[in-house]
Parts: C-alpha cells; sequence; structure tokens
C-alpha cells in the first residue's frame, strides 16, 4: 500500500521540545542542534543517514531527557541543517558532532547512533576516546560480516534495466521516482507487521531532502580496514542493538561489530532496521540499563 | 511467646564448597567458601547474638553470581568463645574477616554486614580500601556516630535493675538469668512484621549457639573501638568505594539517622525500606538479595554475553510449569493437565522447572525440563531427613525449608526474568506463590496456583504453640490473597467443594470451606490415568491368577515406610490363616533394602514394580499409608485398602482421610494402635471386598486445563 505522500507533512506535536538549540557553522555549513533536559551525562543522539533527521529519535528524547541530558543535531543534508553539495565524507559528519559537543559546552558524551551513524560514532569513539563515555550501536551499517545477498546484486551507479526490490537503490532511480524509492526503503526498513505510522514517518522526512543530496552521501563510507582499526582504538564500554529480521543491514553486521569491539550484543528476535521507533520502550529500557552500566567519573 | 527448640540444624539449600579454620592469637574463627564466580563477596556476621547462618537466604542465590565467603564471630556458631573482653574488640571481628580473606587468597571482594557486621565492614573497607571493591551495609552499627537507638538508653544496661519488662532484659544481669526470654524478646522487637514466627525461631535458636557470656565480653565488656563521634566521622569519610546503606523503617535496633549518616558520609546511597525491621534479610530476603545482586553487578559488571529479546508478537505461546517434588503423586497429574492444555492450545510450549523425582516421570513423557531445574535445593531430601518411624510432622518440615523455598524461588525468578513466558503454572509451589504474594512487583505473567488442600491444621498433641503457628500461616495466606488478588489470576481445587475440611483456619479466621469456595476453581479430582476397563485381563497379564487374593503394599518412595513394612509383614502369618490364598507382594522402594524384610510363606518382596499403578487397579487389597495420590487411584479403580496416615501429617490425618471419607473409601488404621493382629484381621475382612465407593470422575485433568487455558 503505498504512502501516497509527495511533500513533507507539517511536523506533529512534539513530547517534549528542546531546553536550548541553536546552530553552529563549520566551512560554512550550518548545522542545527538541540539540548535536551540537564545532568549527567550527556547522551548525544547521533545522525544516521540523511535521508532522515534526528526527528527519527523522537521515542526516545521525552524518556532519556528524564534521566540525563540529550544532544542532537540534524546530520548535513537534511533537516534544518545545510545541504551543501558536497561533503559528505564519514570524516565531515564526525567534525560536525565535535563542532555540535564544542558548541554546547559538551565536554564528553556517550554516543547513541543508528545505522549509517556507527561510522560516525566510532570515528568519535576511536580517535576522540576522551570525550566519549560510552557508545551504543543501534543495527550498525558497516561493512563488517555478510552483507545481504540482495544488496550486492545490482549497481548503484549504473542505469539498470529494472526497477524491481533492490534495483531501486540505485542513483537513476532515486533521480527518477525519489518517492517511490523512500517507501520501498523504509518498507525495507520496518519489516515488522502493522508499521504504517513508522514509514509514513520516515518517508516524510526523506522528502525534506532530495535526490541528489542523497547521490553526494554516497562517497564517503569507510572501508573495512578503518573500521577494524577504529574498533580497535575505541575503548568506551559498548552496546550492539541488532534486530535479527534486518533487511536493510541483515543480522550479521551488528553481530560482527560486536565480536570486533567486545561489546555487549543484544539480538531483537523478530525486529528490523529501526527497532528503537517500532519497539521504542525495550530499546529505551536497554538505552537506560546501559547508562546505569557505566563506571561513573570521579566528581 | 514460646518458641520451640530446634535441636537439628536444618537441611540447607546449599552447602559449603570449602570451609575451614582462622587461628588469630589463638582463637579460631571458622569460615566457608561457596562458589567460584570471579567476584567474591565477604558476609561479615554480626556480634555473637547470632552466626553466619543468618545469611542462610542469601548464599543460594548470591553464590549463584558471586563467590561467597562467610564466617561465624567469635562468641559463636564453630568459632572458638575466648574468655577476655579484649578478644572481642570491634577491630578483633574486622582483623577476622581480613584474615578470613587471606585465608582463602581473595585480594579484593564485596564486604556485605548486618548491624556489627555492617559496622565492621565499613571499617575493613576505610583501613583497608585495596581490599574492599563496595560496602553493603544493612542497618549499620557504627558506634558514637549517631546517638543510639533510643531503646537503649531507656535502662543502663550493667546495672542490677528491679523489671524485667520490654528493653529492661538489654541487661547482662537477665541476659545471665535468662538469655532465651532476652532473645526472646529482642528478636521479637528486631522482626516487627507480622507473620515472623519462623524468623524469630532461627535467630533464637542461634543466640542459644552462643550463650550469654559471649554477648556480655563482647556488646558490654569489650573496649570502644574509638572515642567519639568525630573519630566515627572521619572512619566512614575515609571509605572510597561504592557504598550501600539498607535499613527498615521500623527497625528497633538502629536508628535511620546513623544509617543517614553513614550513606552521606561514605557518598553511599541509601535503601529505605518501610514497613521493615532490623533483619530485611530474613524477612524481606527476596528484596534484599535483589539488592546484594545489584549492587555487586553495579561494581563488578558480569562478562557481557548475548542477550535476545524477542518482539511481543514474535513470540511463541509458552508456559512454565512448576511441579512440586514434595509427594510424587503431582507429577502425573500435572502431565495429565498439560496434555488436556495442549488439546486446547496446540501451539503451547510448555517447560517445566522440577526436581528428582517428578523430572523421572517427565523425562519419560518427554517434557522440556527447563535446564535451570538443576539449580534447584533438594526438597524431596530434606522432607525425607524430617521424618522419622512412620512419622512426618508435615507442616513442621515445611516450615524447617524456608531457606530451601526461597532458594528456588531465586531460581525461578532469574528463569522468568530472562525469558518471558505467558502463564505460570504452580502445583503445589509454594515457593512461587508466597514469594509472589510477599513481591507482588515481580509478577509479570499469568499465574495459576494448583493445589489439593487448603489450609494448614495443627495435629493435636502439638499444643497452643503449633495451633498458634498454624493460624499464623493461614492469616497471612488469607492477607495476601485479600490484599493482592491479581496474583492468582486463577487457583484450582483439585477436587469438589466437599473434599475441603470443615475445619477453621484458626481463631478469628473464617471457615476453610467458605473460604476457599470463594476464593477458588474446582476441577474434580485428576487422577492422570484412565480406570483399568478389564481387570480380570489385567490380573492375567500382572501374572494374578483366579483363586489368588492378591495384597499389595507400597509405602511409596521414600524410606519413611520402613516400619510400616515391618509390621504388615508381621501380621502375615495370621492373615494367611484367615485368607489361605493369600498372596503379598511388598513393594520396598529405592530406600528400602529388601533383605532387609523378614521372609515368609506367600509373601514376595519386590525393590521396585513398573507401572505399579496397574497392579494397584488389579490387587484384592492394597495397604498404604495416607497420601492423596494413592488411595486416590485406590479409590478410582475401586479397589478395598488399608491405610495409615503417618503420625503428625496434618494432610494425611485430616485433608486426606477426610475426603476419603466422602468418596467412602479406604479403611483407616492407626499405627499407634493397630499391630499384627488388628492388621491380619483388617486383611480379611477387607480383602477381595465389593466396595460402594462414590465414583471417582475422569474429567478432572480435562477440566483444569480448560480453567487455566482461559489465561492463554
Amino acid at each position: 500500500m503505498a504512502v501516497e505522500l509527495t511533500a513533507p507533512p507539517p511536523e506533529q506535536t512534539r513530547a517534549l521540545y528542546p531546553d536550548e538549540s541553536g546552530y553552529v557553522e563549520r566551512d560554512g555549513v550550518e548545522l542545527h542542534w538541540e539540548v535536551y533536559g540537564s545532568g549527567e551525562p550527556t547522551v548525544f543522539l547521533l545522525p544516521t543517514w540523511s535521508i532522515i533527521h534526528s526527528r527519527h529519535w523522537k521515542m526516545q528524547i521525552p524518556y532519556l531527557a528524564r534521566h540525563c541530558r540529550v544532544l542532537t543535531f540534524d546530520g548535513r543534508g537534511n533537516g534544518r541543517s545545510d545541504r551543501p553539495e558536497t561533503g559528505y565524507e564519514e570524516q565531515e559528519f564526525a567534525a560536525d558532532a565535535i563542532t555540535v559537543m564544542d558548541a554546547t559546552a559538551t565536554e564528553r558524551a556517550v554516543l547513541v547512533s543508528l545505522s549509517l551513524g556507527a561510522q560516525r560514532a566510532l570515528l568519535l569513539a576511536g580517535e576522540h576516546s576522551e570525550r566519549i563515555d560510552g557508545a551504543v550501536f543501534i543495527c550498525p551499517a558497516v561493512p563488517l560480516g555478510e552483507p545481504l545477498p540482495e544488496r550486492t546484486r545490482y549497481s548503484w551507479e549504473e542505469e539498470l534495466d529494472t526497477d524491481e526490490g533492490w534495483a531501486k537503490y540505485n542513483r537513476w532511480y532515486w533521480l527518477r521516482d525519489y518517492p517511490g524509492f523512500l517507501e520501498f526503503f523504509f518498507s525495507q526498513m520496518f519489516t515488522e507487521a502493522h508499521s504504517t505510522k513508522p514509514i509514513e514517518d520516515c518517508v516524510g522526512w526523506g522528502l525534506e531532502t532530495t535526490p541528489e543530496t542523497l547521490v553526494a552521501t554516497q562517497n564517503g563510507i569507510l572501508d573495512e580496514g578503518h573500521i577494524r582499526e577504529l574498533c580497535r582504538q575505541a575503548s568506551c564500554p559498548i552496546l550492539v542493538i541488532q534486530g535479527t529480521g534486518d533487511a536493510i543491514t541483515g543480522s550479521g553486521r551488528g553481530v560482527a561489530l560486536a565480536e570486533e569491539t567486545g561489546g555487549e550484543l543484544v539480538l531483537l528476535e523478530g525486529s528490523g532496521h529501526g527497532p528503537h521507533v517500532r519497539d521504542p520502550v525495550h530499546v529505551n529500557l536497554l538505552l537506560r540499563e546501559f547508562l546505569a552500566s557505566l563506571p561513573r567519573r570521579p566528581a | 511467646m514460646i518458641v520451640a527448640a530446634g535441636v537439628r540444624e536444618e537441611t540447607r539449600a546449599r552447602y559449603p564448597d570449602e570451609d575451614g579454620y582462622v587461628e588469630r592469637d589463638g582463637v579460631r574463627v571458622y569460615y566457608e567458601v561457596y562458589g567460584d564466580a570471579p567476584t567474591t563477596f565477604l558476609l561479615f556476621p554480626t556480634s555473637p547474638i547470632s552466626h553466619s547462618r543468618l545469611w542462610k537466604a542469601q548464599i543460594p542465590d548470591l553464590s549463584r553470581h558471586f563467590r561467597v565467603l562467610t564466617f561465624d564471630p567469635r562468641g559463636n556458631g564453630r568459632s572458638d568463645r575466648p574468655g577476655s573482653p579484649e578478644a572481642y574488640s570491634y577491630w578483633e571481628y574486622v582483623a577476622d574477616g581480613r584474615a578470613v580473606l587471606e585465608a582463602t587468597g581473595t585480594e579484593e571482594a564485596l564486604l556485605a554486614g548486618l548491624c556489627d557486621g555492617g559496622g565492621w565492614a565499613l571499617a575493613l573497607a576505610a583501613t583497608h580500601p585495596a581490599a574492599a571493591l563496595g560496602v553493603f551495609a544493612i542497618a549499620p552499627l557504627v558506634p558514637r556516630l549517631t546517638p543510639p537507638h533510643p531503646n537503649y538508653l531507656l535502662y543502663p544496661p550493667d546495672v542490677p535493675l528491679d523489671t524485667d519488662e520490654g528493653w529492661a532484659k538489654c541487661n547482662v544481669h537477665y541476659w545471665r538469668r535468662d538469655y532465651r526470654g532476652f532473645l526472646e524478646f529482642f528478636f521479637a522487637q528486631q522482626l516487627p512484621e507480622p507473620h515472623s514466627t519462623k524468623q524469630i525461631e532461627d535467630c533464637v535458636r542461634w543466640g542459644l549457639d552462643g550463650g550469654a557470656e559471649s554477648l556480655v565480653l563482647a556488646d558490654q565488656e569489650a573496649p570502644s573501638p574509638w572515642a567519639s563521634e568525630e573519630d566515627a566521622r572521619a572512619l566512614c569519610s575515609r571509605v572510597r568505594c561504592p557504598v550501600l546503606v539498607v535499613h527498615g523503617d521500623l527497625d528497633a535496633c538502629q536508628t535511620r539517622e546513623r544509617a543517614t549518616a553513614v550513606a552521606e558520609l561514605t557518598r553511599g546511597r541509601l535503601v529505605a525500606l518501610e514497613g521493615a525491621g532490623h533483619l530485611p534479610q530474613a524477612r524481606h530476603p527476596v528484596q534484599v538479595n535483589g539488592l546484594l545482586r545489584e549492587f555487586g553487578e553495579s561494581v563488578a559488571p558480569p562478562v557481557p554475553k548475548v542477550r535476545t529479546w524477542t518482539r511481543a508478537l514474535n513470540r511463541r505461546r509458552r508456559a512454565l510449569y512448576v511441579s512440586s517434588p514434595i509427594g510424587l503423586g503431582h507429577a502425573r497429574r500435572d502431565v495429565a493437565i498439560a496434555k488436556e492444555l495442549r488439546k486446547l492450545h496446540p501451539d503451547l510450549e510448555i517447560d517445566w522447572l522440577a526436581q528428582h523425582p517428578v523430572t523421572a516421570v517427565l523425562e519419560a513423557e518427554g517434557e522440556r525440563i527447563h535446564p535451570a531445574s538443576a539449580l534447584l535445593a533438594n526438597e524431596s531430601a530434606h522432607i525425607e531427613s524430617e521424618s522419622a518411624e512412620h512419622d512426618l510432622h508435615a507442616f513442621q518440615a515445611i516450615r524447617r525449608m524456608d531457606e530451601i523455598l526461597v532458594a528456588n524461588f531465586m531460581v525461578f525468578f532469574d528463569v522468568v526474568r530472562e525469558e518471558p513466558y505467558d502463564l505460570w503454572i504452580g502445583d503445589e509451589a509454594w515457593e512461587v506463590d508466597y514469594y509472589l504474594h510477599e513481591n507482588p512487583e515481580l509478577k509479570s505473567s499469568a499465574y495459576v496456583w494448583l493445589t489439593d488442600f487448603v489450609g494448614w491444621l495443627p495435629m493435636e498433641d502439638g499444643g497452643e504453640r503449633e495451633s498458634f503457628v498454624t493460624t499464623d500461616y493461614n492469616a497471612e495466606m488469607i492477607e495476601h490473597i485479600a490484599r493482592f488478588p491479581r496474583i492468582r489470576d486463577r487457583a484450582v481445587f483439585v477436587g469438589n467443594p466437599d473434599d475441603v475440611v470443615p475445619d477453621s483456619f484458626g481463631a478469628e479466621l473464617p471457615g476453610i470451606r467458605d473460604w476457599t469456595e470463594q476464593h477458588y476453581d474446582f476441577a474434580g479430582y485428576v487422577t492422570g490415568f484412565e480406570p483399568v476397563a478389564d481387570r480380570e485381563k489385567l490380573r492375567h497379564e500382572l501374572g494374578y491368577g483366579p483363586g489368588e487374593q492378591v495384597c499389595i503394599v507400597t509405602v511409596g518412595g521414600s524410606g519413611v515406610g520402613a516400619h510400616l513394612l515391618r509390621r504388615v509383614v508381621a501380621a502375615l502369618p495370621e492373615a494367611r490363616r484367615h485368607v489361605p490364598a493369600l498372596r503379598m507382594i511388598v513393594v520396598a522402594g529405592p530406600r528400602i533394602d529388601p533383605a532387609s524384610l523378614p521372609q515368609h510363606d506367600g509373601l514376595e518382596v519386590r525393590a521396585y514394580v513398573h507401572d505399579l499403578y496397574r497392579h494397584l487397579a488389579a490387587c484384592d487389597l492394597a495397604i498404604v499409608q495416607g497420601g492423596l495420590t494413592t488411595a486416590m487411584e485406590l479409590t478410582a479403580n475401586r479397589r478395598p485398602f488399608l491405610y495409615f496416615p503417618l503420625r503428625h501429617h496434618f494432610e494425611q490425618n485430616f485433608h486426606v482421610r477426610h475426603r476419603l471419607q466422602r468418596y467412602g473409601a479406604g479403611r483407616c488404621m492407626d499405627f499407634e494402635t493397630d499391630g499384627p493382629s488388628e492388621i491380619a484381621a483388617a486383611i480379611a475382612e477387607e480383602i477381595g471386598r465389593e466396595v460402594d465407593y462414590r465414583p471417582v470422575e475422569t474429567d478432572g485433568a480435562a477440566r483444569a486445563a480448560k480453567l487455566i487455558a482461559e489465561l492463554l
């Protein structure tokens, strides 16, 4: 059933509005950040692939903000942040994150990332370990473990003679039928039955950016060797939350990341690629439990 | 209040893996080691008013997650009782704790203590920080830190008084005169929660193990550890490790002010227990066990492992069946109910949390036994250890099983915390039912309670005390159900309303029949088998000739029945004179050596009989104890039988007997008065008799399953 959205709907009423928000500029790109709540630690909800923006954390923010300080920002390419024509390398997202931490006087933080956000989270945990007290990876998109076979079948770069299934993950198709791609992609993200609302939300957020922007994001992903190096460098406590029914990355990615980092692994049986949206209560409790397990820093 | 004297140590849920003594200045201190987990908990004792058994409700659970060390304080338990006050100083106990760590090769540990022990744990952490990973202090006694509890200021402790009333008993002269009187008073104050009779009895017994002189030396004559409040504050401030202080608001020994001061000075956390007294580890063991584990894991996180959580709609339908091992009879009825339940919900997966001998039946039936079953403390061995010559004080045996019950509840709770079930079924799973009502927030599934009797009843020779205690147990149960009706989603009585005894729960409590009818559904009796259709054919199959008069004598699987077997065998010659064709088959069971029984013509002694219930269905007479299952099998198959209720077994003497009378089944015999002659005469009268028993329903399992299935 098609979602039939052609333009982003107005933002829904939020359960909690930020206590502070603002913009910070880095190399000419304006980044929009928000802070909720106060106290220790700061939980930094990182941007994922710019196909969506920081609102995908909407199920986490009100809960976490009652227990700690929550920091979010829109990744370049979506939301209230700028959409430069180029500059979507992972290092740019990581540098943006550090800039946002500095702008909000956030000396240290616990990272929570989704999917592609794992790559920038690893850059932060590996290269700025003194500022990162812990990292949670939800369905991480990292080149470890086995990819899903259906995702290796079609070229992204070359024009294809089919639009079937993952053939839609193709720059030519994006530019030709962007809403069609969004609907396909998010139907794969939420494989759980009865997921109409999460899919609609994500399609709406996807419509806030352009296919051209998404095309520009496709060049900056880290390679396997670099990821393994960062896993070795990361010294903070790590939790990986992985859906066993993840049709975007497959569950092998998360399992492999937990192994590579020595982190704790929670498998969500029957969950897809967005369990924080589809099973928010359980993910919220896992996040809170992880936060409580972190060693308290000396005052 | 009269406290019954207990002589023998109760069966423990968990015995130490190692034990030994450390000796300092000629004083030997006894310690125990449980488990081999990487992180150690040292459980300090408290003053010689008690000993290390005060942790009995913690050790079995804690040692599944941590290595646990305990020791007896000098002055009680298996430790020495030196004669000088100096040997009982505060710092000697601290040094004993350190010596136990060293003797067991423990470089660092989580230190837990209650009252004095909490203070000693803090003192060890303050003076040897490298040894302390954390301090868990229940109602810690840190002398001079705050004013003592007002109870201790009412009378001088060392001057002869002209009264023994109330806190005047806290006086060395009274201690020497009537130590038991002091202990009974003191622990009643420290366990102010209603329904604490068992905990008070335990504490009094442990106090008597030490004696008044130890307490005089340790509590009154030993030198003070420090001189001032400032010293006490300085000591607490030196503690650098994480600290958790637990304090009950009804504590009559240590004040909330003192507990708060300890938490503040150590930068620790205070957990306030409302409605709790000085000994929450005994009276609220599930809560305290949870706090201990949580504290231990916060300081020493367990090695991460892969966890799985399954989305609600992706879950298979699952039930956890907890089947009591006391009396093998439950196994077959529970299997029958499970089979009926699967007819109604073919997709239902059932895991069993059970122990031997129930597991033997379950294995034979191909049922799935949850691996955590191996962690359960053995209940039937305890029951057997409590029995004597044709005698089992069933109520006291269950009371004296409180340590095993809480240990097994913790196993149950660990299982259901890790694995979501749609339904918990407990067939006389006392531990599940009791501790769920004591900790209602832990209920996270539908729950069905099954039983075949309601009401603890006192035996006549138990006197006022037994009547008081059974009434108290009934009262607590009634209050539990009234206050938390949501715990039991179904309470199923295995039987009919008329099977419920006409007695009262006790003074000022309702009648058992009325209350049970209001609070239970009735499934009818569940035999777990189909009645025999063609008895002659069965006799032929089993090799019983048409002219033979077959008498089967069976006393179940335990050793309790040896005396009854001997007496029945002794009746055989005379019985044969009355009944020449008598063929007596004695089933000795696994615990009685067949060779230990005398030989007679017409007597066959067998160690084991396969499918015993078929022989019981085929026989001309059975001679049994007063257990419900076997008696009801005989009733259902319409066989004549003699039954001898075990002495002091309230269930066999009251509940089962009442039910059998209703069915008009069996002939009740008395082990006290019925000798071989009486037995021979009864055999002659009963054997082969046509009976007019009330028929036993055959749909009990299906009815029980239907009641349960509605919750799925």
